[in-house]
């Protein structure tokens, strides 16, 4: 087990080396003065100047490159440029928030989608299993900020039961979670779709095993085969989903904090691109692509854990 | 050893409780906005990046900061542009040269930093004119000679040179906030986003990035209170979803989308209030007279007498907003009744014809926003009436505010542009980017006009308002001469507040924090 973490670990390793290589090169592409876009029309060339030698833009791109490179591997993304905060500080102001979005997305996936796709593999060929089907493919079908939209429209704007916008009162627990229930809906509701989905395949498979088989042979009662034998079993690609999970959720958190004007990483990444805010942009990326790679890192290492053949196979 | 609680939490219970929940969250709707004018909640469009006034980068960071800093004036509560004394007892001009000033005194900054004085008023001013400490705002304070100090709480400003717009764009503004000496020095000579020795009706007591900002009624502010006790700044920047917060009683006063104006002003949300105001913005199609085709006069104003400016503001702004006839909003010096050359297509097409122009093709930048698309998609159809085809290019704001800039390779390639600049309520301010010395800066149609120059020189120094009006009609019949305009709209604002609230506004609608009342 320790080879195939110290393999995986590796391999992580050069995933987010070539991800802070990629995330460089384009973010340098961009056309556009970030120092005239931050410095705004009253700027003088003297002034737009002293920025950009500021931020290093004066300097060749390698060099910037290097700078960047070996900076952040030490743990200094360097410095916001107007604000001239932390870019760590500034990045772990706003991850809280995105970490708590996903969080309760998988918390929706993982609390609908398990059920449903249980109860529609043991009662195959019934109607549940068929709403059950047209559902996942639904919601899979239904972007989401169109989700989100809705969701404001009705609980938000017409029941008024949840509210619209932002994060709620720092240091309010209950209030925080209140303002979570509508972005997170939004982020998780594909996701209930594809767990259904993948939980109804990986059951049906489990509930056709010899060892199931013998199981109800025994007479044990049905909810102890399904839920201790069957479920346990059928659950583990459902982690390895989440982990590719985790990435498309926090693709829609961008949408999501947009729409909800919650704070957060895809909040600050957008405002950091329009505002050609290189520092943040690269920062932001960097540390949403290592909490990636490190999900995944988990997921692959639960999966071995629980699975031998995994191992072996790596 | 110690044991765990126990709760009892079973299946029953849990469906019990949520249960309970909905059936409360049904009989009381959430009644989120405080109507007891103790709080008030309200959207800026940006989020704080710098709270020194030397370098504030957005209006929103300006409100806050002549909330919480107080300066020297401020601009009054209403529909005319006039200002009012904030940490003075008097300012008074007493020749083309000199202003005098008297503090009051019993302002005092926060964090010990002690009482506001004369001192701190030359820092503050001198701070933003030095041209070592590179602000963007030190053109407001280009004709500051000096500050003298008389005594602990008068002074005099001098000015090396006449500057009538300083009572209408730097007295009132955040330009004008008094920062305390002692605490700017201690802090470095900048201030971040950390305020320092507050001094206003409001001090700033939190601030969560890209969530809120609260300013609380500053306790030690001996003069007008502000009108709520609380006040809560929400940073949303999409105008959609603060209609919508608004909608869900989250917010109590929000700037809205000027396509959603007609709308709710017909169906407002209930205990809703929606205000139009006129705007200081100009918005304009910009023809760049140094690349062909439009290198050529007469196939610049066959394009102005193409453009259906009408039809293309109604488009954009779903009849909410007016065409314009220049860069000077009605109500200021210098406004024009008319432009020169307008829509007429026969014109156009007789100009292209007798240049020989057929087939031209051309290319029209804009910013990637719904107003400019539909404007763009008019003036294309427009042109495309009178012969040339218009192939419309979406930029993101990062790349489009530097298109025209002499630095960059594309402003011998930029053939039309569509602009808006935001104002201020001086004409200088919306003719200065026009000047020669602008080209590649700001002047992107590279319109090079010695005499509208001189008339800008002429407009900084003439306090006649009648002359000054005049210069300013001129110059702007100037730029409709060149070829290279095509004015648009100074759109409009709209304002979206609780019939609860008295909203403290400018005249074009930006908010006056202290002076949001209870109704």
């Amino acid at each position: 087990m320790l080879d195939y973490a110290v393999k995986r670990l590796g391999l992580a390793v050069v995933i987010v080396s070539v991800a802070m290589l990629l995330l460089f090169s384009m973010i340098y592409l961009i056309p556009g003065d970030p120092a005239s876009v931050a410095l705004g029309p009253r700027a003088t060339e003297a002034m737009k100047a002293a920025l950009r030698e500021r931020m290093g833009l004066d300097q060749p791109i390698w060099v910037q490159f290097w700078n960047f490179y070996s900076r952040a591997w030490m743990g200094d993304l360097g410095t916001e440029v107007l604000s001239e905060r932390p870019v760590l500080t500034v990045v772990g102001e706003q991850l809280p928030y995105t970490l708590a979005l996903v969080a309760g997305g998988i918390t929706w996936s993982v609390a609908l989608g398990i059920p449903l796709g249980c109860w529609a593999a043991v009662r195959r060929g019934s109607w549940i299993d068929r709403v059950v089907g047209v559902l996942s493919v639904a919601v899979i079908a239904v972007p989401s900020f169109v989700v989100a939209i809705y969701a404001l429209l009705i609980f938000a704007v017409a029941l008024q039961w949840l509210p619209a916008i932002g994060a709620g009162k720092p240091g309010d627990l209950g209030d925080q979670l209140v303002h979570l229930i509508l972005p997170s809906l939004a982020v998780g509701l594909g996701w209930v779709g594809y767990i259904a989905r993948i939980v109804r395949a990986s059951m049906l498979e489990v509930l056709e095993a010899s060892h199931i088989r013998t199981a109800y042979a025994f007479g044990l009662p049905d909810r102890l085969i399904i839920y201790r034998y069957a479920l346990s079993i059928a659950i583990l690609p459902t982690v390895t989903l989440l982990g590719i999970g985790v990435g498309q959720m926090l693709s829609s958190a961008v949408f999501a904090e947009i729409v909800f004007s919650r704070p957060g990483i895809g909040k600050l990444v957008y405002d950091a691109i329009l505002t050609r805010n290189f520092p943040v942009v690269s920062g932001a990326v960097l540390v949403t692509t290592a909490f990636f790679v490190l999900l995944n890192l988990l997921a692959d290492l639960i999966v071995g854990a629980l699975d031998p053949r995994v191992r072996s196979s790596f | 050893m110690s044991q765990t609680p126990q709760h009892g939490l079973t299946r029953r219970s849990l469906l019990a409780s949520a249960g309970a929940f909905g059936a409360a969250s049904t009989l009381s709707p959430r009644m989120a906005w405080s109507q007891d004018g103790k709080i008030l909640k309200i959207r800026s469009y940006s989020d704080i990046q710098i709270l020194d006034p030397s370098f504030r980068l957005s209006t929103p960071e300006g409100d806050i900061m002549t909330a919480i800093f107080a300066g020297l004036a401020n601009y009054t509560n209403g529909d005319e542009w006039n200002w009012r004394p904030v940490a003075v007892e008097t300012l008074e001009q007493l020749d083309d040269l000199t202003i005098a000033f008297k503090l009051r005194d019993k302002i005092g900054f926060t964090d010990g930093f002690g009482q506001m004085t004369a001192e701190d008023v030359k820092f503050s001013i001198e701070r933003v004119a030095d041209p070592a400490n590179e602000s963007p705002y030190a053109g407001d304070w280009d004709a500051l000679k000096e500050v003298e100090v008389k005594d602990t709480l008068s002074g005099i400003i001098h000015l090396k040179n006449k500057f009538v717009p300083l009572w209408s764009t730097t007295l009132p503004t955040a330009t004008c906030c008094i920062l305390s000496k002692a605490a700017v020095e201690k802090e470095g000579g900048k201030l971040g986003t950390k305020p320092v020795a507050q001094s206003g009706p409001y001090i700033m007591t939190e601030w969560t990035p890209k969530q809120r900002t609260i300013l609380k009624r500053n306790p030690d502010w001996a003069y007008e209170p502000g009108g709520y006790e609380e006040i809560q700044i929400f940073p949303i920047e999409d105008p959609a979803a603060a209609e919508i917060g608004f909608e869900a009683g989250d917010l109590d006063h929000t700037w809205t989308a000027v396509s959603s104006i007609s709308r709710l002003k017909e169906n407002p949300p209930p205990g809703g209030v929606m205000l139009e105001k006129p705007s200081l913005a100009y918005v304009w199609m910009g023809i760049n007279q140094d690349v062909p085709p439009f290198d050529n006069k007469q196939i610049r104003r066959a394009v102005q007498h193409a453009i259906d400016r009408e039809t293309v503001v109604e488009a954009a702004y779903f009849g909410a907003a007016s065409t314009s006839t220049g860069i000077i909003a009605p109500g200021l010096p210098g406004h024009r009744e008319a432009v020169l050359y307008d829509y007429d297509p026969d014109k156009a097409r007789e100009l292209l014809a007798a240049e020989g122009a057929t087939d031209l093709s051309v290319t029209l930048d804009i910013l990637n926003q719904s107003e400019r698309l539909a404007a763009a998609q008019v003036i294309q159809a427009n042109l495309a009436d009178v012969g040339i085809k218009c192939e419309i290019k979406q930029n993101d704001s990062g790349t489009f505010w530097t298109l025209g800039a002499k630095e960059g390779d594309y402003w011998n390639k930029l053939q039309l542009i569509m602009g808006r600049f935001s104002m201020q309520p001086d004409p200088s301010w919306a003719t200065v980017w026009f000047t020669p010395e602008q080209i590649g800066v700001w002047n992107w149609e590279r319109f090079n006009s010695q005499d509208f120059a001189e008339l800008h020189a002429q407009g900084l120094i003439e306090s006649d308002p009648v002359k000054r009006d005049e210069i300013y009609r001129a110059m702007q019949d100037l730029m409709d001469e060149s070829g290279c305009y095509v004015f648009l709209t100074h759109e409009v604002t709209g304002v979206l507040h609780r019939d609860t609230v008295i909203p403290g506004l400018k005249p074009n609608g930006e908010s006056l924090l202290p002076d949001f009342k209870p109704a």
